[in-house]
């Protein structure tokens, strides 16, 4: 019986303030789903909609971001690599998305160093470095601007942390608050 | 030239562009799972049909949400509209956004920064 129990692991995602979680290989659809979900939460809860606004984007630029590097790596149906999660979860009085997936171990310092540039710039620079790269063109699967919307959204610096799963991957975890 | 038509689907906008009345419209979500390919056949039209209008174009933009990849098609799009004004045609955008979200205005405020054609941001009750 112990093994079909999930209460402890439901229990466990209460405590830390988690309303909705996905654990998986994230498609078009699921993402779909889940802001679908997040915005009719949100609708009950009475909450301002520039905040809802915000919630969905930070919700969807990171869930497209990890689905897009999945895509990018050829990683679809390889559940060790693809499997990703994500949750939205109210902690205080702020709203948590956080997200985790496994990325190459040779991405790790570029990814590093971009969350660090983006974490430290203020909302005035934000803007500006959003209106300078709008018209940029990046490859697929990189984050350009995505990164740069959930920044600017945040109401305080992106948080992450990296650690390594195997040889060649991590896993990087990222946590945004608004 | 033929009117391109598509239905809104839960991440991707109502598109309507109508060469007989010189109206463009664009509403609803915008996430699309391929922004580049969603917008491809827009900006195509719209680039066959700016050379061939004579009247009056009327752009109206409304939309919920845009995702960061569809920013980047739009502002494409807006770019193209912006040059075809600058060489003598008579196009109008008219950005409607929802009147309680603060966010929503913003995002209207910023693609107008960068464009010098008539660009009307018009708040709408919700």
């Amino acid at each position: 019986m112990k093994d079909i129990d999930l209460f402890d692991l439901k229990e466990s995602l209460k405590e830390k303030g988690v309303l909705i979680c996905f654990v998986g290989q994230f498609s078009h659809i699921i993402i779909e789903e889940i802001g679908l979900a997040i915005r009719k939460y949100l609708e009950t809860e009475d909450v301002r909609k520039s905040i809802v606004t915000d919630v969905f984007a930070v919700f969807i630029e990171q869930a497209q971001n990890i689905r897009n590097y999945m895509l990018k790596k050829n990683w679809t149906g390889n559940p060790h690599l693809s499997s990703s999660i994500i949750s939205i979860g109210k902690q205080g009085d702020k709203y948590v998305v956080s997200s985790g997936n496994v990325v190459e171990k040779a991405d790790v310092d570029a990814i590093v160093q971009r969350l660090n540039m983006v974490a430290n710039l203020d909302k005035m620079q934000l803007k500006a470095l959003f209106k300078e790269q709008k018209r940029k063109e990046t490859a697929p699967g990189t984050a350009g601007l995505g990164l740069i919307d959930i920044a600017r959204r945040a109401s305080e610096s992106m948080l992450y942390s990296v650690r390594e799963i195997d040889n060649n991957h991590s896993f990087l975890s990222l946590k945004v608050s608004l | 030239m033929e009117n391109l038509c598509l239905q809104p689907t839960t991440s991707t906008p109502l598109i309507n562009l109508d060469s007989e009345h010189g109206i463009l419209e664009i509403s609803g979500e915008s996430y699309p799972e391929n922004s580049f390919e969603f917008y491809a056949p827009i900006k195509k039209w719209i680039r066959e049909y700016l050379p061939v209008a004579t009247a009056r174009i009327h752009v109206n933009i409304n939309l919920i949400y845009l995702n960061t990849s569809s920013t980047r098609c739009l502002i494409e799009i807006l770019d193209d509209l912006d040059d075809a004004f600058k060489k003598g045609k008579d196009i109008q955008v008219t950005w409607f956004y929802d009147e309680e979200n603060d966010r929503a205005a913003e995002t209207a405020e910023e693609f107008k920064e960068d464009i010098t054609l008539p660009f009307l941001i018009t708040a709408v009750k919700s």
